[in-house]
């Protein structure tokens, strides 16, 4: 029987027109009179203007005892100034239609401004008073330290903040700060105070060892004497720039799982360290680590997700985790996704098949060039935004690289051959280093992960 | 200082065209930046779908990225990133959504990959990808939905909000045993009913030469056959107010109580709908709302409060109440604050600085849509499908700014009140309850 949907008529695919050319914005780098290093970057008919500061308050900085003091000064940034109440300020950033989000994480404090370039001067002004002079006021801090210790409480109960809490404490000694959770546990933020962030803020928040860096439609703008007349009025002594201790961790192959009952769903996070972005194959490492499980076209997805339907999808990724300028900073290697909890053994061992047939045969030359058409080619939407360029270069200072750095690896990945990439994914993903963390059922999951042989299996409440 | 306005108001260019089979493409130039977005917008959602088949318009979504006549399963994926270009389709009520984001120079590639799929999906759908996607689908509900705390709220509040039968009762994810019923056929008939150029939006935004672009679109998509299998959606409408609360308690393993609700809001394209959006902005949106300021900051009840409007245009909005309560507080206790705002706020109605801050952050969200070309190709697309004209998004920032302070006290006054919400409870069960249960269970 033919179909009687009646038919179009079909034409060739059409061939690709002439490129224009794109490069990643190159900033302006200058100081102001205080010791604040600003980065900018004019993108005309960007009309939400971005703002990162980026602060010298790493996480390994906090006093022992008080892991999460970082991330509750971040918040207490916004809360009230010299000359407004914690209420008054917020209302005075949304009068300004500006959002203010800070976050602590290993290499320091941000604190991200999106304002309309019309209102930047308003904008600036908010954010240069709550670095300048935060209130840091005791009830609110109080509250704040609250309001952590709930939120640690919805954290356990969510399967994918569980299981990194868990590789990390497997991958890291204990002394090291990476082993422990960013925001601190219950036992050690129930212990801050008004008088501990305080100090932290004193010791850490300074103009000479911050950045700032602004991204957006700045025509027409006189920004260096806007930048005087907002940030430029924070003042502090200058102190001896941070330094950050180099990064290693036990990634001999072995298996923790995170029991919770009744899980409909095995959530996977297998990981170790590999290099970070001062290394000369992490371009190679990028593109390889797409191959493997970049998108749902990747070697991962197409079994897991597009052949066997386990699961919605599954990604391999690096993220760095604590860099220094010396290069032995790391990053985070891992494969993430879920699976139906019934898929959980036969899952893993399928992505152990697909390591391991990637370490025999190599990517193929489609696949590498597929892979770069596709990272290359998308930088131009992906860096539209303002906001994208500036957490970009707020993430290059961060980590102690050059203005220059992501301009650089698009130069790269045009470059890299298809064995380069092999050896680079090959290289970080070797299938016995590899920690697995699983958070579901134990009762139903861990017999079977024990017979595939992937390590020793460890069952963890 | 006055408050200067951002430059969000200059309008769009965009111009709009009709193909012979009435395939409606907007056109919005735009060179700042190399790229171009491909919108496409179909007027189908989990609103069309049938008692039993709950789910059917979210897989056959993904069933639209495993091949057609001139393209392999996943080829679409593949084509798409191999040029440089990002992609994926959505699901909701009143629509499903197909989109790409291209290098300018490979607009013409997105542009076949879409015709070929709205011309010839049947001729590669097949039993292998109806039976894979639909496992993927199972596992996304899995994912976003069954093994997350609070993950089915949003289906249980919106199954007390729209009566059994109504058009949204159920939504776009669908049940486990809908998902598993699905066939082929199904599949097949839905395409056939539902997949045609009448019954479709194209918008293109970005760097692109019209003239080019049009004759493209001539080429891929003028020669797919017009059809008319689609019979009108039931009418979603509903009395303005409910007249009584409606109530569910749960209890759950989740970390917290919890207390959500959903009001009865105005539809979506009305300026009552704009005057909720400012409410609901001013009662519960950001760290300056009365409802944080009254149950995080002073009676630290809560850990969050939030309110957030879901817009829909063929049924009324609804105004989502979200509060996780801190410590031992209970649901007593939010509940008489929240109803106390509430009741405050219709009786005096927003000050001038909390009106202008609204309209502030509204127009910052506004402009953050905007900021990108896929953002604006989307919202063409939703003022052309939903409310018929795609121009209507030039005036639509101007239509929220010019609401007043009684028309926002007005809106309050009718429908943010007890008996004109859908509530839902969160009660934890302790490890303790849950064994019991299950002991119980073991039992029977």
């Amino acid at each position: 029987m033919t179909d009687p949907t009646p038919t179009m008529t079909f034409h060739p695919q059409p061939a690709a027109g002439t490129p224009s050319p794109w490069a990643f914005p190159a900033p302006e780098r200058t100081t102001l009179a205080n010791g604040l290093t600003v980065l900018h970057c004019n993108r005309p008919g960007q009309q939400l203007v971005a703002v990162e500061i980026q602060l010298d308050a790493p996480l390994a900085a906090e006093p022992d005892g008080l892991d999460g003091i970082a991330n509750i000064l971040a918040r207490a940034l916004s809360e009230g100034t010299d000359t407004l109440t914690a209420e008054q300020y917020a209302g005075e950033l949304e009068r300004a239609g500006a959002t203010l989000d800070a976050h602590a994480d290993h290499p320091g404090i941000r604190v991200s401004l999106e304002v309309p370039a019309s209102r930047l001067e308003r904008g600036l002004t908010l954010l240069a008073d709550a670095l300048r002079a935060p209130a840091l006021p005791e009830d609110e801090i109080e509250r704040l330290v609250a309001n952590r210790l709930d939120e640690i409480v919805h954290e356990q109960a969510n399967p994918a903040r569980r299981a990194a809490k868990a590789l990390y404490a497997t991958l890291f000694e204990e002394a090291d700060r990476l082993s422990r959770p960013r925001s601190g546990t219950a036992d050690t933020v129930k212990n801050i105070t008004r008088a501990a962030v305080q100090s932290f803020y004193a010791d850490h928040v300074r103009p000479a060892t911050a950045t700032a860096v602004v991204v957006g439609d700045l025509t027409g703008l006189d920004l260096g004497a806007l930048l005087e007349a907002t940030l430029g009025g924070w003042t502090a002594a200058p102190t001896a720039a941070g330094t950050h201790a180099p990064v290693t961790a036990d990634d001999a192959g072995r298996v923790v799982i995170v029991d919770r009952p009744g899980s409909v769903q095995t959530q996977l996070l297998i990981g170790r360290i590999g290099p970070d972005r001062h290394d000369p194959l992490w371009a190679a490492q990028i593109l390889g680590t797409y191959c493997l499980g970049g998108t749902l076209t990747s070697r991962l997805d197409r079994v897991l997700r597009e052949e066997k339907g386990y699961t919605y999808g599954v990604r391999a990724f690096a993220q760095p985790l604590r860099s220094n300028a010396e290069g032995t900073g790391r990053a985070l290697i891992a494969i993430s996704g879920s699976v139906d909890t019934a898929s959980t053994a036969p899952a893993l061992a399928d992505t152990w098949t697909i390591l391991r047939t990637l370490a025999a045969e190599g990517l193929t030359d489609a696949e590498r060039d597929e892979a770069v058409q596709f990272l290359v080619g998308v930088a131009p939407l992906k860096y539209e935004t303002a906001g994208s360029v500036a957490a970009t270069l707020a993430d290059q200072v961060e980590q102690y690289l050059p203005d220059d750095y992501q301009a650089e690896i698009y130069r790269q990945l045009a470059a890299l051959d298809t064995a380069a990439a092999t050896e680079a994914v090959v290289a970080a993903f070797p299938p016995d280093r590899l920690v697995t963390v699983l958070v579901g059922d134990a009762a139903v999951i861990a017999d079977q992960v024990r017979e595939l042989g992937i390590g020793e299996v460890t069952v963890i409440s | 200082m006055a408050n200067p306005a951002p430059a969000s108001t200059r309008g769009l260019a965009i111009t709009e065209h009709r193909l012979a089979n009435g395939l409606r493409v907007v056109l919005s130039e735009d060179h700042l930046t190399p790229v171009t977005a491909v919108c496409l917008w179909y007027d189908v959602g989990s609103r069309h779908e049938v008692k039993g088949r709950t789910g059917l318009a979210h897989l056959f979504e993904h069933l639209m990225f495993q091949g057609s006549a001139n393209v392999s399963n996943n080829g679409h994926f593949e084509l798409v990133q191999g040029a440089g270009g990002s992609l994926n389709g959505t699901t909701s009520f009143e629509r499903t959504n197909y989109f790409e984001t291209m290098p300018a120079h490979q607009l013409e590639l997105a542009l076949w990959l879409e015709a070929d799929r709205m011309g010839s999906l049947l001729a590669a759908l097949d039993d292998t990808s109806m039976e894979n996607q639909r496992d993927v689908v199972k596992n996304e509900r899995r994912q976003r939905y069954d093994n997350v705390p609070y993950g089915t709220a949003f289906e249980k509040l919106t199954a007390l909000s729209f009566p059994d039968g109504h058009p949204y009762h159920h939504t776009p994810i669908g049940s486990m045993a809908d998902l598993d019923a699905a066939t082929l056929e199904d599949a097949r008939t839905f395409f056939r009913t539902y997949y045609a150029p009448n019954n479709a939006v194209l918008s293109i935004v970005g760097d692109l030469d019209p003239e080019q672009t049009i004759a493209w679109v001539e080429k891929y998509f003028g020669t797919i056959p017009a059809h008319d299998g689609k019979q009108p959606p039931r009418d979603g409408t509903l009395p303005e107010v409910i007249g009584q609360e409606i109530r569910e308690l749960v209890q759950e393993d989740v970390p917290s109580r919890a207390l959500m609700a959903a009001y009865r809001l105005p539809h979506d394209g009305t300026r009552e709908a704009d005057a909720a959006d400012l409410a609901l902005t001013i009662l519960g949106s950001g760290e300056s709302s009365r409802l944080y300021n009254r149950l995080v900051r002073r009676d630290r009840t809560a850990v969050t409060a939030g309110f957030g409007l879901l817009r829909l245009a063929g049924a009324p909005s609804l105004g989502w109440l979200d509060v996780k309560t801190s410590g031992d507080a209970t649901i007593e206790q939010i509940e008489t604050a929240v109803d106390e705002e509430l009741a405050r706020f219709a009786a005096e109605g927003p000050t001038a600085e909390e009106l202008e801050r609204a309209q502030a952050q509204i127009e910052r969200e506004w402009l953050d849509r905007l900021t990108t070309v896929a953002g604006r190709a989307d919202e063409l697309c939703r003022y052309a499908v939903l409310f018929g004209d795609p121009k209507l998004l030039n005036d639509a920032l101007g239509k929220v700014l010019d609401v007043t302070a009684d028309e926002v006290k007005a809106l309050a006054t009718a429908r943010l009140r007890p008996d004109n919400r859908a509530v839902l409870v969160y009660e934890p069960t302790t490890t303790d309850d849950a064994a019991e249960t299950e002991d119980e269970e073991a039992a029977a």
